[in-house]
């Protein structure tokens, strides 16, 4: 009953947030009306930690803790970012490496005390004291997760990554300043393991052609190449002051390649990455 | 000017205290701060201290206060970084005094730095993280009775475990905001038993609420050796944390600052950013301040931040990009609360936009034509030993009158 009040009270105030996402739940009750955090207040609440979430368009947040009879306390932080790749984003930033899918089809991960999901626009993370009845908080994540609208698949792009020698679930987003460059933006970058080389594939979505090839003019500038026009497809391999040499190819909107351990057998999976790109 | 009360050199004599002495003076304080940027000296014990780390000529550093480190004034934020390269490219420009936290991309930022510190000299870099407990309640800034301090020792176990280290420089206490916060018996036990056991070398609180409370309370605390805080020229009580950080300074409490470069832009839509440069080198130009920690994720701003490091003052130019905030700063709201407490009946809001006028706009002249045409009183202000006015917005009234009534008597050229 407390909760139902508690929820229509928060649904008539303006900019409230998704108040709405959060469900009702028997013989559990809000504690206290929910929180709501905008990009202005967020660091208040998670400190230096808001950041990353900024990064990845955050749009607001709406922090409540559900409690049952016996004074168990569920916490519950709905994070709404711009769209489904960037929720998706931020939660690459957290996921560990190896991660398993949760019984439901959501990309999650869970732990004892703890338990993160990103559904659509939505990234979600729930909590409980130690000792906790570890079952909660996936019966928590089915309930919010029924409604929440949009997609449940990672973004699209991801799909085009080769299988072969590649970390499962360790895929990577970043919104901006890809490997520590301005110029890069809007990337997806998987780490592989093949014949004792660890290096990573990337690929970078640029806005148009003309997108990509700003960067590619940046990434040579970078590396004190001559200037030179730029092609609208071409093949490169740059000594990026930073991370060493980077394997680099690009046409139309898309720019791809690989960083860290030079090995050969990078070539073969960039040129499959490439097809794969233009096969979708 | 024959109604002037003091003539030209009169004014000379004391200009370098007042308002058209300000440009002059805004030069002068990066040299001045320099010069007192003295090691702080502490009566406490003197932990074990370890070989400083190999020192790049050039480099402006202070001492964290009685930690006895030494660190460049320019420190990384590491909270958004994942890319160990620019972490590696930091600390070969210099930068040895990382800033990362337990809960930072939920541990992954310390997992990352962990692959890059364990195969280097323990000596050649300061590592800092921070836990945050769970039964921190973020509005009153309490811990609640049922508070464990064993969650102290069990997040910093994590928290070595995946830095690859056996211990971390400076352990913080995170996100403070109370008295109550950092003076909790249970916290401070269990933040003190960190140190006993040599996990922490040092422990300190963050805070970026309250500030001065807080720094306040870490001072008075006494275990805690240093605060990271909130220090930045948005800050519209900059002034007291300024002189918060100064009280702690003198304690021997290291002091390092976070957020300095204030939220990146002026406008809520991002187009305006603030001089990244500027926002910092404002921040080191107290003295008081031994590091600052801002976050950068490029290259780009990793030379920006090395060129801070190599040349720390504050030029006239940077000065005035930061100056459209300041003027925000000085605006008075026009709530008139001011108004009845004040026993000479003083125009408070339209001196406090003369003020504004004088110091944020940099117009003495309309400063001026706006004061003479009040009809203050001699002294205004000289006969109150005590102010009762307390104003909206923290403004110090007082002084600001005081301030500002004294271009009555500058001779009008002198504004032009």
């Amino acid at each position: 009953m407390t909760a139902c009040v508690l929820l229509a009270m928060l649904a008539v105030v303006p900019g409230a947030g998704d108040v709405g996402l959060l469900p009702q739940v028997a013989g559990w009750k809000l504690a206290s009306p929910p929180a709501r955090y905008t990009d202005e207040n967020l660091f208040e609440y998670i400190d230096g930690g808001a950041e990353a979430f900024l990064q990845f368009d955050f749009q607001d947040l709406v922090a409540a803790s559900y409690v049952n009879a016996k004074k168990i306390e569920v916490t519950v932080d709905i994070y709404h970012h711009r769209d489904a790749d960037r929720a998706f984003g931020m939660y690459t930033q957290e996921r560990r490496p190896g991660s398993t899918k949760m019984p439901g089809g959501l990309e999650g991960i869970a732990a004892e005390d703890n338990l993160q999901f990103v559904a659509g626009a939505y990234y979600v993370k729930l909590a409980l004291p130690e000792g906790g009845d570890r079952s909660l908080l996936p019966m928590f994540a089915r309930k919010i997760a029924a409604k929440i609208p949009g997609r449940r698949e990672p973004p699209a792009v991801l799909q085009a990554f080769p299988a072969k020698g590649k970390q499962p679930r360790a895929e990577k987003l970043a919104a901006r300043d890809f490997l520590g460059h301005a110029f890069l933006h809007d990337a997806a970058a998987v780490p592989y393991q093949s014949d004792g080389a660890h290096f990573r594939l990337f690929v970078v979505a640029g806005k148009d052609d003309s997108d990509v090839r700003n960067m590619v003019a940046a990434y040579r500038a970078l590396a004190k190449l001559a200037k030179a026009d730029v092609p609208r497809e071409g093949l490169a391999t740059l000594k990026d002051p930073l991370n060493g040499e980077v394997l680099l190819a690009w046409k139309g909107r898309w720019l791809w390649g690989a960083v860290d351990d030079p090995s050969p057998q990078r070539k073969t999976l960039v040129d499959e990455l490439g097809r794969n790109l233009f096969k979708r | 000017m024959s109604n002037s009360i003091l003539e030209r050199r009169d004014f000379l004599k004391i200009g370098a205290t007042g308002i058209a002495a300000s440009a002059v003076a805004a030069g002068c304080a990066t040299v001045a701060a320099e010069q007192k940027a003295t090691p702080l000296v502490s009566a406490a014990p003197e932990p074990p201290k370890p070989t400083p780390p190999a020192k790049p000529a050039a480099l402006a550093r202070r001492v964290l206060g009685r930690t006895g480190i030494e660190v460049p004034i320019v420190s990384m934020g590491v909270m958004n970084a994942d890319n160990p390269n620019l972490v590696k490219a930091a600390l070969d420009g210099g930068i040895f005094l990382l800033d990362t936290a337990h809960g930072y991309q939920d541990g992954r930022n310390e997992e990352m730095l962990g692959t890059i510190l364990p195969g280097r000299k323990r000596d050649s870099f300061v590592v800092c993280t921070k836990v945050f407990l769970k039964t921190l309640d973020r509005g009153t800034g309490l811990f609640s009775p049922q508070t464990r301090g064993e969650e102290v020792a069990e997040k910093l176990d994590i928290s070595l475990k995946r830095l690859g280290l056996d211990h971390v420089d400076v352990l913080y206490l995170h996100c403070q905001s109370s008295r109550g916060g950092v003076l909790n018996e249970v916290v401070m036990a269990a933040m003190a038993k960190a140190k006993q056991e040599g996990k922490a070398r040092f422990i300190g609180v963050s805070t970026h609420k309250n500030e001065p409370e807080v720094i306040r309370a870490a001072v008075e605390g006494k275990i805690y050796d240093v605060v990271l805080t909130s220090y930045n020229f948005k800050q519209d009580h900059h002034a007291e944390v300024r002189k918060a950080v100064g009280e702690a300074a003198s304690s021997g409490v290291g002091i390092v600052a976070m957020k300095t470069q204030a939220g990146v832009y002026w406008d809520k839509e991002k187009t305006q950013p603030i001089d990244m440069k500027a926002a910092l080198k404002w921040a080191l130009r107290d003295p008081n301040v031994a590091t600052a920690i801002p976050g950068f994720t490029t290259l780009e701003q990793l030379q920006s931040d090395l060129e801070v490091l190599h040349d720390p003052a504050l030029s006239p130019v940077e000065r005035d990009a930061l100056q459209p905030r300041e003027i925000a700063g000085l605006f008075c709201q026009g709530c008139e609360q001011c108004l009845e407490p004040c026993r000479q009946n003083l125009p408070i809001p339209e001196l406090m936009r003369s003020y504004m006028y004088g110091h944020g706009y940099k117009n003495r002249a309309a400063a001026q034509s706006l004061v003479l045409a009040l009809d203050l009183p001699r002294f205004p202000c000289g006969d109150c030993d005590a102010c009762p006015v307390v104003c909206a917005k923290g403004f110090d009234v007082r002084e600001r009158i005081r301030d500002i009534a004294r271009l009555r008597e500058v001779p009008r050229e002198f504004l032009i």
